[in-house]
């Protein structure tokens, strides 16, 4: 035997307990760990999944970190009170050690106190609030906690994290709508040729991701990575396409120019597709709302084959798709405005595309974004190339259109001002060839505002004009709620954020914070809740001008922090309570089907996260927490009916099966997951196989087949004779002048500049000058800002709370860009700046520090900060002296698009700092 | 011997690795710390960034770096203990018992695939539970580096697995990667995957130039996709930026305390041949001998000394003595214990005989520091070819300095012969350093490492001329003082170039890449595709 390796295998107990990582949203990813003596030790891949799971079976670095996470000397090893009443980051707050007793008796009290009061508040707002990190992976670790917000009802989830500025969010929004894409996915496998608009997949795809575009990489797939600076995807592409920030519009938009004007759209594009399955053969009216049939108020299509036009569901021959066409019918406009029309010239929707699109030739997109205007045509004709046009391929025994090409966008170009556009184009491409939705092309991955949640295929529900149905906020006279019934009001202000339990967290959640600031007018006060959870997330360092959004937090009156470490949000907490962590607590999740971001299985069925090693510190399994705060605070029976209705994932009691708990009784946290179990497996095994608990602790998972005709959408929408609705969105337009009637009518105008998004075909604005003049309204010169400041993923530091673990730090450092802000070689000489040199950044209005990293591949006009640092109280990661764009963005309305998103960029000042500083972890 | 050398002498064993797969994540370099239980800072595997090029026509790679487990590793034959070596299926492998951490496999690795940790460390300062439990303390103080996850290969061998195939056998780096970059297996089985990936698909080796044969081979391109080109030559911006992992940085595994036993090795042993060899010859007195012997004996023992300083476990010092068939670092210390005797011997009875046999053995033990010096592949500045030349000379050069020394303090009258070597080998150890000088480029030394050296040139010529007109000088009118003067300078020289080498010139080997993907931005970008990929390639089908 080699030296070295006699230590550990002479070790008296080892098993390797089965668990899931799903730490950021492009999970979940399983795993095992190892066990010595009682010690969780190791961690690898669960190899038992290397056949199932879309990623081998593997999971990413991030995973690793969870042993260094578990055993992290500076956790908050038991329940804490605050004992300064001063709260800031200027102040210490106190912290004593108490009993979990007191801690819970404490919090149930507020609780019950409120019940008493009257869950709402003066201006309408809940009392409780909470707010969790990470879109939507805490749930993944807070066990039966969901089931206790339920049970105490009204709880107000809209206070932002980063929500908004931090994800996808016009993507989240338009690409639910059109096409079930919560997230949007190219199909990976099978296409053979992306253009991503600065989507940095190889750190932000997860495992799956990685694994997916590998394997797609040295199959022939090509990738066109356009975005200002060279990310490990860039690395990874073919070609890197420096782009100017915030100009991905006028880049998209000249593309689909070329396709439609200076290519013979008729040859090139997927005719069929447009003709049948988009409403590219709708007629438009004068007022730019469909032509209806005057009778049936269906759109109407002219028919080329008997010269006439007719309702979108009468048996069509072959629809126009250009030219202009006498026709008489009716409008539908905002607020049941009605025109009739009598012989009036109308033309197509995809008409009015190829019209809107006429100005943004390859020339005038070379202007705004630094491209060439041949590279630009280039690229649009290589799109068309590999497009694939009339090709089919079999799937499942189903004959498919195969269009092997799609456009990906990454974040700040999916979202806040700009966001409409580029999804919109990118959707719009993709309708072109005929590859929304098909194989090859561009899909969705899952659904969180439209229903039913589990099946994406399974919401493809007829809508209106033979569309698909879509739950709108309601922004009629009759509909529309005036009075927010939380504070970032997206039922009131964004009728696409629709009304799941996710809309809370995709309306405009940076607005409670900004709005406690400052007061709008004719607007319910912004109070502050009594109470506020927090969980597995740190607003004071993850939203837009995170040092504003720690002051606010603040002056929140009792704030519950459930506590990994000290960090910048619980140090103004009033209760700290330290929870079981990763692999500490038990939990039973959902996996397979399609997830965000490439999760595309060909099963789906339940895994096992369970405590390994024994617990050090003096902390619960939240559903343990969950169930103490439930009988404390008097919600017992409701917290158990939620669990029994399927707050914990599924519903205990079907019409098949009944493990239901008993409503009056606390059960423990085993007892719980083992009726989950229970319920879970016969789901999955329709009955055949029942498994508790302990069957998936040994196992890990249990999965069943998930069709891969699934994956796709086309064939639900052609079965239901239904349409994409794109390219036109009269929808959205007839939203938007409502919305508008409504607030105006409210006298609120503060709102008017985010109405001006709600266009059929959304025009181009020159977006970079929106921050530009954003510098001017906070009262400075733009030019003495002259650099652009952004952000990009780190895979290794992103979601996992894993900034104090030193072990990550030490794996990141091998990655350019985590010592510092990235800052092209030219500019950092001219400003007199060598690698490693520490700098401060200053933003109109923020600043941040930090040490150069010099760099060639990126734009001289931009710098690039990786992930969110910038702490000043979390262990370790205080010491790193890493800057953060977020202590440089502004939290404004201006910088606030229509769906209530903003963007992670900003003008910044670079100089050298001359100021002393600490030594440097 | 280890048992398992013989083991599977079938086998080669070996790891392919697809540059246009990896995605540089470092889930491999996280999965061998878990695997292996490295300590803070020590990386086993690692996957290096690197970013060549002037904006726009830039492009950026990940390369993975660790043990190559070379079919000819430099580690093996200098290590001097045996505490590592190679096993028949291909594995380089280490016995941390037997190791005495001089450092010399660490600088003879080409690769910089080697660490020593000299003291135990914690991630948070103080150990974990976790980390108290898994720590290794054999690994303090020796070398250590990737072993391929030895124990995985071997519990394959053990149960009929197939490392590679088989997951829970497979070297964790490979079996953890997310990218399927890493293949491991057996590249002796034509029909494995590692075999034929390399069979069907460019490959290249890292600093292939130097016919190590490294058993970690790079795929770097994709047909119809992304082409392979020949590397281009990094700037020399590029070869001076210290954060360019390619660029070789300073071995930071013999410092001051080895460039003491080069200098003080080379002087002693420099005197000792020159004085015993012009005495046994009659051309300088024997006193000069019987001053030299105890003189050059100390100089050697201090260089020793410092030697035996910088070892990382200095209780195991005499497993020095266990590799004398290929380690040039034993064969010095057999040299040391020939050479004592002699030594005592030419002092307490000088006769010619003794004279003669004391002068081999300290010209051997010269030559063995030559050799030493020069196997360290690792170091471009000391595998140069004309470095044993240096180290011999250099060292006859500093020896007749300090002889001239000693029959100066001895109040002998000016050997002409003493004079006559001084003059040649100073000459000639000038004439050496400036065709080294002149080769650098030619022999791989990098940019780095050629600014150091030219930057001691100027004053290292000038106190070498001016030390040889001082000798010509101090002989011509019997100058005491001008002969003390050159004498002193020729010692000066020596040290100057050899700390210098050593400790500053020693950039290491970095990684010189023949092919790189062809993707980037501007000229660097893979070319267009105008006509598509016309039908679905099932090569990886979902």
């Amino acid at each position: 035997m080699a030296a070295g390796e006699k230590g550990y295998r002479a070790q008296s107990t080892r098993v390797k307990k089965p668990v899931y990582c799903y730490q950021c949203v492009a999970g979940p990813d399983l795993l095992r760990v190892e066990e010595e003596d009682g010690i969780a030790v190791r961690v690898e891949s669960n190899y038992a999944a290397n056949g199932t799971h879309p990623g081998g079976g593997r999971v990413c670095v991030k995973a690793y970190g969870l042993i260094q996470k578990t055993y992290n000397p500076n956790r908050v090893p038991q329940p804490m009170k605050r004992t300064n009443p001063l709260k800031g980051r200027e102040h210490d707050p106190g912290f004593v050690p108490i009993s979990w007793d007191e801690a819970l008796d404490i919090v149930a009290s507020k609780l019950r106190n409120i019940r008493e009061k009257g869950l709402l508040d003066e201006s309408g707002y809940p009392r409780i609030a909470a707010s969790f990190g990470g879109g939507g992976t805490p749930t993944q670790y807070m066990g039966t906690f969901p089931a206790f917000l339920a049970a105490l009802g009204k709880v107000d989830l809209g206070f932002g994290a980063g929500q908004g500025v931090k994800c996808y969010h016009s993507e989240h929004l338009y690409g639910e709508f059109w096409h079930r894409a919560f997230t949007v996915s190219a199909d990976i496998p099978y296409c053979n040729f992306v253009i991503s608009c600065g989507n940095n997949t190889e750190a932000s795809g997860g495992s799956v991701g990685v694994w997916r575009e590998a394997d797609a990489r040295v199959r022939g797939l090509r990738r066109i990575q356009v975005e200002p600076h060279m990310s490990v995807t860039g690395a990874l592409s073919g070609e890197w396409v420096p782009i100017r920030p915030k100009t991905d519009a006028a880049f998209l938009y000249a593309l689909i120019h070329h396709i439609l004007h200076n290519r013979d759209w008729s040859n090139v594009c997927d005719i069929p597709y447009l003709k049948q399955s988009t409403n590219s053969p709708y007629l438009v009216g004068p007022n730019g709302y469909f032509m209806r049939d005057a009778k049936s108020g269906e759109p109407l299509i002219w028919d080329l084959a008997d010269s006439r036009a007719k309702p979108f569901s009468a048996d069509i021959g072959d629809a126009a798709l250009s030219g202009d066409f006498v026709v008489s019918g009716i409008e539908q406009g905002p607020d049941d405005a009605v025109w009739r029309h009598d012989n009036v010239r109308v033309t197509t929707s995809f008409e009015k595309l190829r019209a809107h699109v006429a100005k943004f030739t390859p020339e005038w997109a070379q202007e705004q974004t630094d491209i060439g205007a041949d590279k630009i045509k280039a690229i649009a004709d290589e799109y068309l190339a590999h497009a694939c046009i009339g090709q089919t391929i079999e799937i499942e025994g189903q004959t498919l259109p195969f269009r092997p090409v799609a456009v990906m966008l990454g974040k700040s170009v999916n979202n806040g001002w700009g966001g409409y556009q580029t999804c919109w184009a990118r959707t719009v491409l993709a309708v072109l060839v005929g590859a929304l939705e098909v194989p090859g092309g561009v899909l969705g991955t899952a659904v969180k505002l439209v229903r039913p949640a589990k099946s994406r295929v399974g919401s493809v529900i007829p809508g209106p004009d033979g569309f698909m149905q879509f739950p709108f906020n309601e922004t009629t006279k009759t509909g529309w709620d005036p009075n927010p019934h939380i504070r970032n009001a997206y039922k009131t202000l964004v009728p696409i954020a629709a009304n799941s339990p996710w809309s809370p967290a995709l309306g405009p959640a940076h607005l409670p914070w900004l709005f406690q600031k400052e007061q709008p007018d004719h607007w319910p006060k912004a109070t502050m809740p009594d109470i506020w959870f927090c969980y597995r997330t740190n607003p004071a360092i993850s939203s837009w001008n995170a040092p504003q959004v720690a002051e606010r937090v603040a002056e929140f009156p009792f704030t519950v922090a459930f506590a990994y470490t000290l960090d910048e949000t619980n140090y103004m907490a009033d209760i700290l309570l330290p929870e079981a962590t990763d692999l500490e607590s038990l939990q039973l999740i959902r996996i397979g089907s399609t997830k965000f971001l490439q999760q595309f299985w060909k099963h789906e069925g339940w895994a096992v996260r369970q405590p390994v090693g024994e617990t050090r510190i003096d902390c619960k399994d939240m559903t343990e927490i969950a169930t103490e705060l439930a009988a404390r605070s008097g919600v017992l029976r409701e917290y158990n009916q939620s669990i029994n209705r399927g707050a914990a994932g599924i519903s205990l009691v079907s019409n098949t099966y009944n493990y239901g708990l008993a409503e009056d009784e606390k059960h423990d946290v085993n007892t719980i997951w083992d009726r989950v179990a229970q319920a879970a497996s016969h789901e999955t095994s329709d009955g055949e196989e029942i498994h508790g608990i302990d069957w998936f602790k040994e196992k890990g998972f249990m999965l069943k087949p998930y069709p891969q005709l699934d994956w796709y959408l086309y064939p639900a929408i052609k079965k239901q004779g239904l349409r994409f609705e794109l390219p036109y969105q009269e929808r959205i337009m007839r939203h938007g002048a409502q919305l508008g009637n409504r607030l105006h009518e409210a006298g609120i105008n503060w709102w008017n500049r985010q109405l001006e998004e709600y266009e059929p075909m959304p025009g181009y604005l020159s977006f970079p000058d929106i921050w530009i003049d954003h510098i001017k309204e906070v009262g400075q010169k733009p030019e003495d800002f002259p650099l652009w400041a952004l952000t990009t993923r780190s895979m290794q530091y992103s979601w996992g709370a894993n900034v104090g673990l030193p072990l990550i730090r030490e794996v990141a450092s091998n990655v350019r860009g985590h010592k510092g802000v990235m800052v092209h070689k030219d500019t950092a000489k001219k400003l007199g700046i060598a690698d490693g040199d520490p700098i401060v950044l200053r933003s109109p209005t923020g600043i941040s520090r930090g040490y150069a990293v010099v760099r060639a591949g990126m734009r001289p006009d931009t710098v690039v900060i990786i992930g969110q640092f910038d702490h000043w109280i979390t262990p370790l990661a205080k010491d790193f002296q890493m800057p953060s764009l977020n202590s440089l963005t502004a939290l404004s309305l201006s910088l606030t698009d229509a769906t209530g998103s903003g963007s992670d960029i900003t003008r910044v000042r670079l100089e050298k700092d001359t100021e002393p500083r600490r030594a440097r972890a | 011997m280890n048992i398992l050398e013989s083991a599977n002498p079938a086998k080669r064993y070996g790891m392919v690795v697809d540059v246009n797969r990896c995605v540089g994540c470092q889930t491999c370099t996280i999965a061998c710390k878990h695997a292996n239980d490295t300590m803070p800072g020590v990386q086993w595997r690692s996957v290096i960034d690197i970013e060549q090029g002037s904006y726009p026509d830039v492009e950026r790679f990940f390369l993975v770096t660790g043990c190559q487990h070379c079919a000819e590793p430099p580690c093996v034959p200098v290590c001097p203990s045996g505490a590592t070596y190679q096993r028949d299926d291909g594995l380089v492998a280490m016995d941390y018992d037997l190791c005495i951490g001089c450092g010399y496999c660490a600088v003879a690795c080409p690769y910089d695939a080697r660490t020593l940790a000299h003291e135990m460390k914690f991630y948070y300062g103080e150990a974990t539970v976790q980390e108290r439990h898994v720590a290794h303390k054999e690994r303090v103080g020796v070398a250590q580096k990737c072993t391929f996850c030895i124990d995985r290969v071997d519990e394959a061998h053990a149960r009929g697995l197939t490392p590679g195939v088989d997951l829970d056998v497979t070297p964790a780096c490979a079996g953890s990667c997310i990218a399927q970059a890493i293949k491991f297996g057996d590249f002796a089985d034509p029909k494995s995957e590692v075999s034929q990936l390399v069979a069907e698909r460019d490959n290249f080796q890292v600093n292939d130039f130097l016919k190590t044969d490294p058993q970690i081979k790079y795929l770097y391109e994709v047909p119809d996709s992304i082409p392979g080109a020949a590397a281009i030559a990094p700037t020399d911006d590029e070869q001076r930026d210290p954060n360019n992992p390619l660029i070789g940085k300073l071995q930071p595994f013999w410092d001051y305390r080895a460039a003491m036993n080069f200098t003080m090795g080379g002087t002693g042993s420099g005197l000792l041949t020159v004085a015993a060899l012009l005495a046994a010859a009659g051309f300088v007195p024997q006193d000069m001998v019987i001053a030299a012997a105890p003189v050059g004996g100390i100089v050697i023992a201090i260089g020793l000394f410092f030697v035996f300083l910088e070892i990382g476990r200095k209780l195991r010092a005499l497993n020095v003595m266990l590799r004398p068939n290929t380690s040039w670092m034993t064969r010095e210390v057999y040299v040391v214990i020939v050479l004592y005797p002699l030594l005592a011997l030419v002092w307490w009875q000088p006769s010619t005989g003794a004279m003669f046999a004391m002068a081999i053995a300290a010209a051997s033990f010269l030559y063995c520091q030559a050799r030493i010096i020069h196997a360290a592949r690792g170091i471009p500045a000391w595998r140069a070819p004309l470095i044993p030349a240096l180290i011999c000379v250099s060292g006859l050069s500093e020896g007749s300095g300090l002889a001239l020394l000693i029959s100066g303090f001895l109040g002998l009258s000016i050997p002409p012969a003493l004079v006559a070597v001084a003059a040649v080998t100073s000459v000639g150890i000038l004439v050496l350093w400036l065709l080294y000088l002149a080769t650098a480029q030619r022999e791989r030394l990098g940019l780095l490492t050629r600014d150091v050296l030219k930057a001691i040139t100027p004053v290292y010529t000038g106190v070498m001329l001016l030390s040889l007109v001082a000798l010509g000088y101090g002989f011509a009118t019997a100058s005491a003082i001008a002969m003390a003067l050159a004498a002193a300078g020729f010692v000066a020289c020596g040290v100057l170039w050899k700390f210098t080498v050593i400790t500053r010139a020693s950039h290491q080997q970095g990684f010189v890449l023949p092919h790189m993907p062809q993707r980037g931005a501007g000229n660097r970008a893979a070319p267009h595709r105008p006509q598509g990929l016309p039908a679905y390639r099932n090569a990886n089908a979902a």
